[in-house]
């Protein structure tokens, strides 16, 4: 369930609390309002107590959105995976608006909504905040995540339980260096990196990254005796070796 | 399992500021210089672009957005960025590794 229509702001854990702010649900002005970016949720009310709340796994992504060419004003974009209409309920499908991708969608459907703020200048500060919510949000650990996976469903994010569960995940920018890491993530990036720097220009056929296939295959292969050829394990890969 | 979120935070880490585009699981295609990952692979992208604006219009306007890790369907890198082998190599002594 997306929306939470009887659910009041949260009191606690409130990250950003942002006043004036518009919000535009798929091209609708809902009028005036406060956004609440807090740790559990995101919640948005006018000011007579209507309004709306989203689960974070249900932000795809969120943006600031600053080209007045493309939309009048500046303001925080949010993409969430859900259909959601003007009457603020979740619709599985909805046939009614078909600039919407509809049709094309083979789950949930997508909504875009805009948070206005009439002050631009908190648009970093709530962008951030959401960033630090979505952060501690990532998917619940699938219990077939070793090695049983069937495809859509498989997350990275699944395979780190551990890692800090209760710490607050930080971005990792290259110019941070690896303070965040633990001492084998350290060690595993100084051996990766090291390898890395050391590789020469070769060519490869391969252009993308599957995050999720391909941590299916390393992970079965985790499984597999260690005296065991592996070669196999990667022969999704477009690799030629 | 920590190793496979390590192996790719490491991985996604060393390719900062490299143009990618980022492919989400409802089939929208972002085009943008990765900024910053995290452990849960959410993904920070800035100068960003999007591959199919008719499908979202919307989006042509943000410069730099944050993407939930879990909607990620596929990274896509420049094939040069890419030791392929190398990545494999890794993998396999990570395996190794864990099993020590």
């Amino acid at each position: 369930m997306v929306l939470l229509r009887s659910v009041p702001p949260p009191s606690e854990g409130v990250r950003h609390e942002q006043g004036e702010t518009t919000a535009v649900l798929d091209g609708k002005g809902l009028g005036a309002g406060t956004l609440y970016v807090a740790e559990t949720r995101l919640s948005w009310f006018d000011g007579s107590g209507m309004g709306f709340s989203l689960e974070y796994p249900t932000i795809s992504l969120h943006a600031i959105s600053r080209d007045l060419s493309a939309y009048p004003q500046e303001h925080l974009y949010v993409m969430v995976n859900a259909k959601l209409n003007d009457e603020m309920q979740e619709n599985a499908h909805d046939d009614d608006d078909e600039d919407k991708s509809s049709e094309e969608d083979e789950c949930e459907g997508i909504t875009e909504i805009r948070f206005v703020p009439s002050d631009k200048a908190a648009l970093e500060s709530m962008f951030s905040a959401m960033c630090e919510c979505q952060a501690l949000h990532p998917d619940p650990d699938d219990e077939d995540s070793n090695g049983d996976f069937d495809g859509d469903e498989y997350d990275v994010e699944e395979a780190a339980p551990e890692h800090g569960q209760g710490d607050i995940p930080s971005f990792c920018t290259y110019e941070e260096g690896v303070s965040g890491l633990r001492a084998e993530g350290q060690a595993t990036l100084q051996r990766l990196e090291g390898m890395l720097a050391q590789s020469v220009a070769n060519t490869f056929h391969m252009a993308g990254v599957r995050t999720d296939e391909a941590n299916g295959e390393f992970d079965d292969g985790m499984e597999v005796d260690a005296g065991s050829t592996v070669a196999g394990q990667f022969e999704d890969a477009d690799v030629d070796h | 399992m920590p190793l496979l979120s390590g192996l790719f935070y490491s991985f996604f880490k060393s390719l900062v500021g490299k143009d990618v585009v980022v492919e989400l699981k409802n089939d929208l295609s972002i085009c943008g210089t990765l900024h910053s990952v995290d452990q849960y692979l959410n993904i920070k992208l800035t100068d960003i672009s999007v591959t199919d604006p008719e499908k979202y219009p919307h989006m042509l306007s943000v410069k730099n957005c944050f993407i939930r890790g879990s909607v990620v369907r596929y990274v896509q890198l420049p094939a040069d960025e890419v030791d392929t082998q190398l990545l494999q190599d890794a993998a396999r002594k990570e395996a190794l590794q864990q099993k020590q």
